[in-house]
């Protein structure tokens, strides 16, 4: 496993920045879950994030500040922390859990090409991009293209090789406008991998530009 | 960064559009010390806080970040009324998650980042933060757990702060720009009329040579 496997350092950085586009995060958050190496990089990042609160020039606060926060504490001090966790669904990372409460198994697909379906995050915004959970057929490509901006792809099951190199469950690849693929999913049962995106991607050759409008990447 | 000396009594109120609240507040300022506690003094203070309600140790711990955690709703698109109410709400979340604070796994400053940073999103963005939760993460891959104490091992922000200070400009810029002004990636390179490349490549120098710094492994 290389470091095209993981998120590249700059993502990782832009989320302790809080500056990652939200489906990024999404998908990135996934990854995290399951990969030490990436979740002890954010943390060093946050320690950065840290040190520059620290460093900040304070603003002025005014004296009955703490008195509203006290104020604000004892009120609250019988109330329940908001977000009850989600439950668990087999199979997904946690953070998934709430966009596919019935599991993989039961996605709402919709087919955009032969051998390509996908199901479309809608509540999760993307800059121009968008996240997308896809399926892909074994023997299946996904036509040659490069991407605008960021492109973060994480395989939930199954696995697909391309120019890099072979992505199987919980690897996530971090591609950029200076990376060209065509990913082909290469064992017998379908590779189903989340996929958020900054920008609109960018298919090269005949072909391909006519997938486009069809796949509305 | 202009730092105040220790001590200074800052008496004016910041060019904000002046409301008749900034007014009647100009003459109601606190006076705080602008030294730095060390990492195990606020670490200290927030074990304090999170074992038995410490109120004394918490108001050390306000007195310390909320004038700075106003500054960074401020930066990060706050107007003063709103960035005095994030501020107010990120103390009170640190007052009611302190218990679940581990000093073995973050410094003091990095925690309360996180805190501000969550609430920034939540409020300012209007976005969610997704981020893998304290108790998930300590229930997966337990055995990998052991292998680097995050935090003992790590430095104060202080040290952190100095190497940050000795990147050049123009990777200290574009970290300047991701965590002071919440800008993307897609964001920095129109603002500083770059290629998605170089920026990337800015913040991946820069992250390697703190990392590396801060002690850790690649």
């Amino acid at each position: 496993m290389n470091r095209f496997h993981h998120a590249d350092d700059s993502t990782l950085m832009a989320h302790a920045a809080g500056a990652l586009p939200e489906g990024l995060s999404l998908v990135l958050t996934a990854h995290l879950e399951t990969c030490q190496r990436c979740r002890e990089r954010v943390m060093d990042a946050e320690q950065l994030g840290g040190s520059m609160l620290s460093e900040l020039v304070p603003d002025n606060v005014s004296v009955d500040s703490l008195d509203h926060i006290w104020d604000r504490i004892d009120k609250s001090e019988c109330l329940e922390e908001e977000n009850p966790p989600v439950g668990n669904v087999a199979g997904l990372p946690a953070v998934l859990a709430k966009y596919f409460p019935d599991g993989l198994d039961n996605v709402h697909w919709r087919m955009v090409a032969p051998g390509i379906r996908q199901s479309i995050i809608n509540q999760v915004s993307s800059e121009r991009g968008t996240v997308r959970l896809f399926s892909i057929a074994p023997g299946t490509t996904i036509p040659h293209h490069s991407h605008g901006g960021t492109e973060l792809t994480l395989v939930l099951r199954g696995s697909y090789s391309d120019e890099i190199g072979r992505f199987g469950s919980g690897d996530l690849a971090d591609l950029d406008d200076s990376v060209s693929h065509q990913p082909v999913a290469d064992t017998s049962e379908p590779c189903i991998c989340l996929i958020a995106t900054d920008e609109r991607l960018r298919f090269t050759g005949m072909f391909s530009r006519l997938f486009q409008p069809l796949v509305g990447l | 960064m202009i730092r105040l000396p220790p001590g200074r009594v800052r008496c004016q109120y910041p060019q904000h559009k002046s409301s008749r609240m900034n007014q009647l507040s100009v003459e109601k300022i606190i006076e705080f010390d602008d030294t730095e506690p060390s990492a195990e003094v606020l670490s200290g203070w927030l074990v304090a806080v999170g074992s038995h309600q410490d109120r004394q140790s918490f108001s050390r711990l306000f007195e310390f970040f909320a004038p700075r955690i106003k500054t960074y709703m401020q930066r990060l698109g706050a107007d003063s009324a709103l960035a005095e109410d994030l501020m107010q709400e990120t103390m009170v979340k640190i007052w009611r998650k302190a218990s679940t604070y581990d000093p073995a796994r973050a410094v003091p400053s990095a925690w309360i980042f996180r805190i501000a940073r969550n609430l920034r999103i939540d409020k300012i963005r209007r976005q969610k933060f997704y981020e893998v939760e304290y108790d998930q993460e300590s229930s997966i891959l337990p055995d990998e757990r052991d292998s680097d104490p995050i935090g003992t091992s790590r430095m104060d922000a202080m040290h952190v702060t100095a190497h940050m200070k000795a990147l050049p400009a123009d990777q200290l810029a574009v970290i300047h720009l991701a965590y002071y002004e919440g800008l993307s990636h897609s964001e920095i390179c129109t603002r500083l009329e770059l290629p998605l490349g170089t920026v990337k490549s800015r913040l991946r120098l820069a992250f390697g040579k703190l990392r590396e710094a801060m002690g850790a492994q690649s």
